[in-house]
């Protein structure tokens, strides 16, 4: 029987899908349906912000370093 | 023709034609689409037919035109009949034909041969004026006027300390807050991302963006859009450094008149003058000649100003230190929108372009073009001339750009550093029993267009929208 899911489908690089599934390994409070390619998903709809919140936040400390390089 | 006139150009096309009628009764209004909106061939059509008694054969007016310049005269017919000026109608042979449109027609034969109507355009102030002012005088005033409303909207005052210099009205505020180039949250001004597309384009441009967006709301203000539209085509027609008298005008007009006084866009001592003067700003609304760029214009735009072509003050350089040579407390707040600046002198402010400072930018809603494109036509004539002397390793054929490839490629990518993921909201089907269960619903998802992803594999795909494709697995039981 065929069913219906609402959610957000993402479509984003393999490693930022890879850090998608490592948060909803925590809780599983993210993925409704893991689409088993390399960047696609769907996410709870509710989770976007959060989630975009999250990768920005986990991301820049990883840039910082390089940013602090070629600082003044 | 000047990219700078092509919003106007919409904003007319989208009036319904009996407005143009109206319009079209203004000598002035007829004088100002002639000279501004209509392109040079289009223009050669018009005064060809103007003084002719019949209308000329649609196949005669073409035969004007040499067969490979087609594209040119189709969009010169076009633009025409889109502004309500030529119309079809049949000879006495009964071929197709063209004429001018009668209202459009003896307006513009008043225009150029002289009026009944002395009103028309506008009514010269004979006494002499005791505080007369100077042209320069009107340039100074029209520039500080218009940069105060850049800067409101930028929030130069915040960033200077100053407190507001140029004083601007309510209705300036509301005006640009109803064209959503300003957001005001908790009391705090904020540049929306329109906003800031405002402030990087030329102040030709800018001044046509604000007047339109005075006309659609004149009429929420209880004022006839119609008569402050053919009114500020009155106004550009005007000549710049003669005072007009206001005895005449209407309440819609002087009411007008006030308004604009707040933008710069004409000059009068106090409401209650009895005159008033027109700045360059109104009288380069309708010219060929953009407030910019050209020697007379300069003064407006100034030193200080947003000079464009050879009045950049920009130089930014390969490892992204930027140097602006300006002392504009507008430019200076524009910087700073997108650069960490780090020095102020009297004449000279540095600072460096970041991952940090972009993404801040990004974040406020700015695009990564709108920085490139400010950059590229503020650009120091040094940086231009450098760059220049590449241009001949340049074998890609692509415009070389003035400024360093490595710094616009850099906040290209910083841009899409910040689109880490794209997301679609919708529905995902799934758990279908068979290839062929699956194969129909995703067609026909195809072909409503709704479809974003599918996967034969697993036999599920994602919609956009899941009503249609719900009743029609529904309809298939």
């Amino acid at each position: 029987m065929p069913r219906a899911v609402k959610g957000l489908l993402i479509q984003c690089d393999p490693s930022i899908k890879a850090m998608i599934l490592r948060y909803d390994e925590e809780r599983h409070d993210y993925i409704v349906e893991d689409l088993d390619d390399d960047n696609h998903l769907v996410i709870k709809e509710s989770q976007l912000e959060n989630l975009k919140a999250r990768l920005d936040r986990d991301l820049d400390e990883k840039m910082l370093l390089l940013d602090l390089s070629d600082s003044e | 023709m000047a990219a700078s006139t092509s919003r106007p150009l919409e904003y007319l096309e989208g009036l319904p034609g009996v407005t143009f009628d109206r319009l079209y009764k203004q000598p002035s209004t007829a004088l100002a689409i002639f000279r501004r909106m209509l392109p040079d061939l289009a223009k050669c059509f018009v005064m060809a037919l103007l003084y002719l008694k019949d209308p000329i054969p649609t196949a005669d007016l073409e035969n004007w035109v040499k067969a490979e310049s087609k594209k040119e005269r189709d969009n010169a017919l076009s633009i025409l009949g889109r502004l309500h000026i030529l119309s079809t109608t049949r000879t006495d042979e009964n071929a197709r034909a063209y004429m001018v449109t009668t209202t459009f027609a003896s307006s513009l034969r008043h225009a150029l041969t002289g009026s009944k109507d002395p009103q028309s355009f506008g009514v010269f102030s004979h006494i002499p004026d005791e505080s007369k002012i100077t042209i320069a005088g009107l340039d100074e005033y029209a520039r500080r006027q218009w940069e105060g409303v850049l800067g409101y909207m930028v929030g130069v005052s915040a960033l200077t300390g100053d407190s507001d210099p140029v004083n601007l009205s309510r209705g300036v505020k509301q005006l640009l807050q109803a064209g959503n180039l300003v957001e005001i949250k908790d009391r705090r001004v904020d540049i929306t991302k329109e906003g800031f597309g405002f402030v990087l384009q030329d102040v030709n441009t800018q001044v046509w963006h604000i007047m339109i967006l005075y006309v659609e709301s004149a009429d929420s203000l209880g004022m006839d859009s119609v008569e402050v539209l053919s009114f500020l085509f009155l106004l550009s027609s005007l000549e710049l450094g003669q005072s007009y008298e206001k005895k005449h005008m209407s309440s819609t007009q002087l009411r007008t008149l006030a308004d604009l006084a707040d933008f710069g866009i004409i000059y009068q001592e106090s409401p209650e003058a009895t005159r008033f003067y027109p700045t360059r700003l109104a009288t380069t609304l309708t010219s060929d000649s953009s407030a910019l760029g050209t020697p007379g214009a300069s003064s407006l735009t100034g030193p200080t100003g947003q000079g464009a072509g050879s009045g950049g003050f920009i130089i930014i350089e390969t490892n992204y230190r930027l140097y602006a040579y300006t002392s504009s407390p507008l430019q200076i707040s524009l910087i700073s929108l997108f650069t960490n600046l780090k020095y102020r002198f009297p004449n000279l402010v540095t600072g460096k372009v970041t991952r940090q400072s972009v993404r801040r930018a990004i974040d406020m809603g700015i695009t990564a073009d709108q920085i490139i494109a400010y950059l590229m036509s503020h650009a120091h004539p040094q940086l231009r001339k450098q760059n220049a002397g590449h241009a001949t390793y340049n074998t890609s054929g692509m415009p070389h750009s003035v400024l360093p490839p490595t710094v616009t490629d850099q906040i290209r990518l910083w841009q899409l550093e910040r689109d880490r993921l794209r997301a679609t909201p919708g529905f995902l089907f799934k758990d279908f029993n068979n290839a062929a269960e699956y194969e129909a619903p995703c067609r026909y998802a195809a072909e409503i267009g709704v479809l974003v992803w599918k996967s034969d594999n697993k036999r599920m795909f994602f919609v956009s929208r899941h009503e249609q494709v719900a009743a029609f697995l529904r309809q298939k039981k």
